[in-house]
């Protein structure tokens, strides 16, 4: 019975691989895993690894996961070009844990970040290029990352896209945007009986004092997009080819998202803002956004744009794309990363 | 849903259908049963492993006319399981269980079952893992992984192949919900798939068993 269990054992171990394979190449797929503070965070790292260069995807959320950003396009317009790295953040996508809920914080989720950047050197080597894009809440985490003088020297750059670096301020101008689209559209006539409701708790909510009211909004503006026929819908469906293709962990995406999405940390992030240390700034920046990004409204870009210390830095609108330009207008996108990298690699 | 809830109570107590007359009542030593199964999450290869221990064997007849063969026969055990899976990138699983298994064969040979379980799970992640400290120095973490209480809940059907072609196996395919906790502060659901064997030896780690033999 022991040499049975032994055999068994030793099969299992063999095909449970964490045996450290670090890929140089031009086609490579590693996984890899970063341990800090009670997470284990799955980071895989896709693309021409030989390169370089690496493209550190810090996802939405809180709770939203890196798979989903690993799309066809992307791996053949960037990732043939650079490595890109998508990291699941504490409590998100395929990381794991125990009870490790108190530190769903964002100094931990910054302190992670730093980590992750540090093991991707330590893998590929200490003079690899990094570049960090930050997209939705993954702003804030790129924001209070490039805001810190011991780790922006960490970065050759960073992007934000369609990402937040205030949420009070966020919420301020999805408001505003909520209402001065709507109008417009009310006056031509469009889409009347879904911005009726729309325009009116706007206007019944001057300011956005709660979680409930900040959550209303964000839903509002996540349907607003949809109103316009120039932005792709995205939905589940866009991402189910996937699931299988990059072996997705269902089921601990969706614990993961449900429980972030109720965290203690949503309340906070409500109350915070890096408006005032942006000058701080001075690494190359690009600004991606969609023009009918409700969710984090193309003000914010404007924002970083005119306080950021560096001469360094580029702003693009795409006309077509809402909240989620990487699949709404993805030629756009891959374009303006791929010149904006190769200008400072 | 009250349906679901039904099926489960009439399979753990399949007396409170009918009124039963006692006939017989007695104890036997009976082998246990060892089974083994390919054990697949959703797509994602498996073993598992276990040994059922016989507590109870209730026959129950039908009260027909000139048929007095056993119609039905309930089995309840004790299991101990070893399950295992490994989804790629992801984290292999390795999971222990205590169970307690109800098993309905019909006098055609096919059986239905139910099991709750509870264990532990000791899952690997699926890559290499690293640890980086304060100073930036980056070190690997052998055998990286987490501890969970794990639940499940399964259900499943076969073929006896004793009452036709007496033969000591079992075929049988079954669904398990395995539920992991505290998983990041929350829970984890994974579904699981056996297909296996079940093999009932003349005489392996014999135990007392009570037989009890119904008309209903």
């Amino acid at each position: 019975m022991r040499t049975i269990l032994k055999i068994a054992l030793l099969a299992i171990m063999a095909v449970a691989c964490q045996k450290e394979e670090i890929t140089i190449g031009t086609n490579v797929s590693d996984t890899f895993y970063l341990d800090n503070k009670g997470a284990s965070m799955r980071v895989l790292v896709e693309g021409n690894t030989a390169s370089g260069t690496f493209l550190v995807i810090v996802h939405g959320g809180p709770g939203g996961g890196a798979y989903i950003y690993n799309t066809d396009y992307i791996s053949n317009h960037i990732e043939d070009k650079f490595a890109v790295v998508y990291w699941d953040q504490r409590n998100a996508g395929a990381s794991q844990g125990n009870n490790n809920g108190k530190n769903l914080t964002l100094s931990k989720m910054t302190n992670d970040l730093k980590k992750v950047i540090e093991t991707l050197k330590a893998r590929y080597g200490q003079n690899s290029e990094v570049f960090i894009l930050g997209h939705s809440f993954g702003g804030m985490i790129a924001a209070s990352f490039m805001t810190q003088d011991t780790l922006r020297s960490m970065v050759n750059g960073w992007i934000m896209a369609d990402a937040s670096h205030n949420y009070p301020l966020n919420n301020r101008l999805t408001r505003e945007m909520l209402l001065n689209l709507g109008r417009e559209q009310m006056d031509a006539n469009l889409n009347t009986e879904k911005w009726e409701p729309i325009i009116s708790w706007c206007l019944a909510h001057p300011s956005i004092n709660t979680m409930e009211e900040a959550k209303k909004l964000e839903s509002f503006a996540s349907d607003a997009e949809n109103l316009f026929p120039e932005v792709k819908h995205i939905g589940f469906s866009d991402f189910t080819g996937l699931i299988v293709k990059e072996d997705w962990a269902v089921t601990s995406m969706l614990f993961n998202y449900l429980y972030s999405k109720h965290a203690d940390i949503n309340e906070n992030l409500e109350k915070t803002g890096f408006s005032t240390l942006l000058y701080k700034i001075n690494k190359p920046t690009l600004l991606l956004w969609g023009k009918y990004d409700f969710v984090c409204p193309s003000e914010l870009g404007t924002e970083i744009f005119n306080r950021i210390d560096t001469n360094e830095k580029q702003f693009v609108v795409s006309s077509k794309a809402g909240h989620a330009i990487m699949f709404q207008d993805p030629e756009f996108f891959c374009d303006k990363i791929n010149t904006f990298i190769y200008r400072y690699r | 849903m009250l349906k679901s809830g039904l099926l489960i109570i009439v399979l753990i107590f399949p007396g409170i259908l009918s009124a039963q007359s006692l006939e017989k009542q007695g104890t036997e030593r009976r082998s246990a049963n060892v089974k083994l199964a390919y054990n697949s999450s959703v797509i994602y290869p498996g073993i598992r492993t276990g040994i059922e221990f016989p507590t109870e064997i209730v026959n129950l007849d039908k009260a027909r006319k000139g048929d007095r063969h056993p119609s039905l026969k309930i089995e309840r055990f004790i299991t101990l399981n070893a399950g295992w899976y490994h989804h790629p990138d992801f984290h292999d699983n390795i999971y222990p269980t205590l169970g307690y298994l109800i098993r309905r064969t019909r006098s055609n040979g096919f059986m239905i079952e139910f099991s709750p379980e509870a264990g532990l799970s000791r899952t690997y992640l699926g890559g290499t893992t690293y640890r980086v400290n304060d100073s930036g120095l980056v070190t690997i973490e052998k055998h990286a992984g987490y501890t969970y209480l794990l639940f499940s809940i399964g259900g499943g059907l076969g073929y006896d192949l004793k009452v036709n072609y007496s033969k000591p196996y079992t075929l049988y395919l079954k669904g398990n919900l395995l539920i992991m906790l505290p998983y990041n502060s929350t829970i984890y659901l994974r579904p699981a798939l056996e297909a296996g064997l079940i093999f009932t030896p003349g005489s392996f780690l014999k135990r007392s068993c009570k037989i009890k033999s119904k008309i209903r």
